[in-house]
């Protein structure tokens, strides 16, 4: 019983993860795009020029993968507690833009990204 | 060159948009999982079979128009804005889904459910504040 439960909280945890390498991957190949954004004719030209970087491919794989392992979890745990610890993708996510995109995560974002989990915990459990 | 990263009013109501077609697929994701409810999964056989019989399903292929738009919405926004404040502010998704399913499923929302709704909104006001006073000048 309670080896499953940690099976299920490291799937959980796995499902995150490869949510965040998605993200990662298509926030950094934006990053290398330098265009301002501001007609339907740029956003087209914005993802042509997306689809040409192989990292965005890998990260749709990763994205793949997560919705799998997460249907999976879902097939085995209950809805509320696999919805409030998959809440950690904030953290995680706050964590790789802070070291790998290297952007400025500050004390007042920090804690806006703690209400947020906080909040999803109540709403997952209550 | 100094890229500019502030969070505008405009680039968060897409963010919005975003949370409500996002709602808008997983109901139509569920509405099209239930037309077949008699059916188990057992084998890949099964799997196969049960693809085979949600194809035709209008709800499957708005869902999938939905998660197109939302993808090419979100590179956009991306391309402006830092990952670390586009995905806490699109958590709005978290309220609308309960709240659809309490209006399509009569559910209540219980005292507990309502705190973390606020708090969840107090969140996204804060990681946006964060945004906002960031902007570096050129």
């Amino acid at each position: 019983m309670k080896q499953s439960l940690i099976f299920i909280i490291l799937l959980i945890f796995l499902t995150d993860l490869c949510d965040t390498i998605s993200q990662l991957s298509l926030k950094s190949s934006i990053n290398t795009i330098d265009l301002h954004v501001n007609t339907v004719k740029k956003i087209i030209k914005l993802l042509l020029k997306l689809a040409k970087i192989p990292r965005i491919w890998i990260g749709f794989l990763f994205s793949t993968l997560s919705l799998a392992i997460w249907l999976f979890v879902l097939s085995k745990a209950e809805l509320s507690f696999a919805y409030s610890l998959d809440s950690m993708r904030y953290i995680l996510i706050a964590l790789a833009s802070m070291l790998i995109l290297k952007e400025k995560v500050g004390l007042i974002r920090w804690l806006g990204i703690a209400s947020v989990v906080l909040g999803i915990l109540l709403v997952a459990t209550g | 060159m100094v890229k500019k990263r502030r969070l505008t009013l405009k680039i968060f109501l897409f963010l919005v948009f975003i949370d409500f077609l996002e709602t808008f697929a997983q109901f139509c994701f569920k509405k099209t999982a239930l037309s077949e409810r008699g059916l188990e999964i057992k084998a890949f056989a099964d799997a196969a079979h049960f693809i085979g019989t949600i194809i035709p399903s209008p709800f499957l292929w708005l869902g999938l128009i939905s998660v197109m738009m939302i993808f090419v919405i979100w590179s956009t926004i991306l391309s402006k804005i830092d990952l670390s404040v586009a995905v806490p502010v699109c958590s709005f998704s978290y309220i609308t889904i309960p709240l659809v399913s309490v209006f399509y499923f009569h559910e209540k929302i219980s005292a507990l459910r309502w705190f973390g709704i606020f708090f969840i909104i107090f969140g996204i006001i804060f990681v946006s504040l964060s945004s906002k006073h960031k902007e570096e000048p050129e």
